[in-house]
């Protein structure tokens, strides 16, 4: 891809490259910036690095709110062309730039991050330096917050390729110099992951690809801009979801093979303190209202894209009242690898169907909040876990659903 | 056969659980601590470690840090009588996390699942 480059330093080396991809953050970037700075001038002042500003030709000037952050590290703007967004085009240049800087550590931290301390620099990268190739992120996080990343992402990918790695789109990663080639030189690329998919799409890579994984913790909860579930959704939903199905189809013989799934290691324990993460308002009304005409507007659409039994159990799901709603998480399993396989049929517009999942993803994160509302964050995790659990022990649906077409 | 390594300091569990899986149909082999597990696992090549947590000198969650860092993939189930660990972030390095009780069903039903996983 081509770039546009500001390099004031002239720097052609580097032997940690932090990256922090952007659009539009000129009030927020200089804060990770300086963090990644503190982190790597504390930790690492026998290396070589680079700070690298992947960004989207900013209009609010976040180049200038970015250049002119004091640090010691030198750093490098780097953009895609006018006209071209996406986190993933941002990272996609950052794996460029990071393979010509001979980078043996790349960092990925979001340039709207709030809660980032020095220490993440060091969790991220440390791994890297022994022998792991690919570094998740494992944070504290309040239990509304990341639905889809609860309801979805985490337990599609960890039933899929059997790996379990809480945070699959955590945007915090950081990855070797052989992943970051793996990387640049994939052939898999659609729109989707050239925006928000980004995340699942790498995660993905380097699970399929066997390379080393750890999980690194982070201490700190991730705070960044404020969302609620309708942005969140309106952000990545279909970014994510496109992402993940689209890698189904071209990674079938790996997942296909896999059953149940095993552990991740983790880093970063003893090393700074546990921090309660910030209140998520949640409400379940608007959750209600989205999902139930969500649902009849696209009831028809749902009868084309379902196995019959699975809509005829929504219909139950459907009669139950508002106060003590419940969505059995077997039965979302199922609609989440109905769509799957609908969107391997490609016999209705790809785009909708992922969008008509959205009204489906509403009503799942209500039931979730009725059912874990007295739970304090360790019982959740266990909630999730057993979900986690029910969509490994529907797979062989989905291996016989998706064989059939 | 399968080969199951049980780390626990009480006798009285390692009896149990011995004369359960074997009943079962597994070979089991026992460790009263951590010492030297290291060099068990490498000799053994056990299927599978179930481990206790609390134990008089050793604590199971590092004792997990150390197999992880050598063995990434062997199946490790941990086996403690409290359930307030499961807040330790170290545990999620564990295949699964399980109370001891008296009824074996979970243990052997997470055991069955740690041995039929299959990943690439």
């Amino acid at each position: 891809m081509k770039f546009v480059e500001d390099n004031p330093q002239s720097i052609t080396s580097a032997e940690i490259v932090v990256g922090i991809p952007s659009l539009n953050e000129a009030d927020l970037i200089s804060f990770p910036t300086l963090q990644a700075d503190r982190g790597l001038t504390k930790y690492y002042p026998d290396k070589s690095a680079v700070i690298v500003n992947v960004d989207n030709n900013s209009p609010d000037d976040t180049h200038q709110a970015f250049m002119k952050t004091r640090t010691e590290t030198p750093k490098i703007y780097v953009s895609t062309e006018e006209g071209v967004t996406g986190k993933g085009n941002n990272l996609r240049n950052l794996f460029d730039k990071a393979l010509e800087l001979e980078a043996k550590a790349v960092l990925v931290i979001d340039a709207d991050l709030k809660s980032i301390s020095p220490m993440w620099i060091r969790n991220l990268a440390e791994p890297l330096f022994d022998d792991y190739d690919f570094v998740a992120p494992l944070y504290i996080r309040h239990k509304y917050d990341v639905t889809v990343t609860n309801s979805i992402a985490y337990p599609l990918t960890r039933a899929l390729y059997g790996r379990r790695v809480r945070q699959p789109i955590g945007g915090d990663v950081a990855f070797s110099n052989k992943l970051a080639r793996c990387f640049a030189e994939s052939a898999i690329w659609n729109d989707a992951i050239a925006h928000f998919g980004i995340d699942a799409w790498m995660t993905t890579d380097a699970i399929r690809t066997h390379s080393s994984i750890i999980q690194s913790f982070m201490g700190r909860p991730k705070v960044h801009k404020a969302r609620d579930i309708d942005s969140e959704v309106g952000l990545l939903f279909e970014d994510v979801l496109g992402t993940i199905f689209e890698l189904m189809l071209h990674f079938d013989s790996f997942w296909k093979d896999v059953k149940w799934s095993r552990p991740t290691a983790v880093f970063g324990f003893g090393l700074g303190d546990i921090e309660v993460p910030p209140p998520v308002r949640i409400d379940t009304q608007m959750l209600w209202d989205k999902f139930v005409s969500g649902v009849r507007t696209k009831w028809d659409f749902y009868s084309k894209a379902l196995a019959r039994e699975s809509v005829n159990k929504l219909e139950e799901v459907m009669d139950i009242p508002a106060m003590g709603f419940e969505f059995p998480t077997g039965l979302w399993a199922k609609i989440i690898y109905d769509f799957a396989v609908a969107y391997k049929q490609a016999s209705l517009d790809r785009g909708e169907l992922i969008r008509a999942l959205i009204p489906l993803h509403y009503g799942k994160t209500l039931s979730f909040v009725i059912e874990t509302e007295a739970m304090n964050n360790q019982q959740v995790e266990e909630f999730i876990e057993d979900q986690c659990l029910q969509f490994e022990k529907s797979k062989p649906y989905l291996v016989e659903r998706w064989d059939q077409f | 056969m399968r080969k199951i390594l049980i780390v626990d300091d009480e006798e009285g569990i390692r009896m149990l659980y011995s004369m359960e899986l074997q009943d079962d149909g597994y070979e089991v082999i026992t460790l009263p601590d951590g010492n030297g597990l290291i060099d068990v696992i490498e000799k053994e090549h056990p299927d599978c470690v179930i481990m206790d947590i609390k134990m008089k000198e050793f604590n199971g969650l590092d004792l997990l840090q150390q197999i992880r860092k050598q063995y990434y993939d062997l199946p490790v189930i941990l086996n403690s009588a409290y359930s307030s660990f499961k807040v330790d972030l170290k545990t999620v390095a564990a295949d699964y996390y399980v109370v001891k009780s008296s009824d074996l069903t979970e243990l052997k039903e997470k055991l069955k699942l740690a041995l039929e996983t299959k990943v690439p």
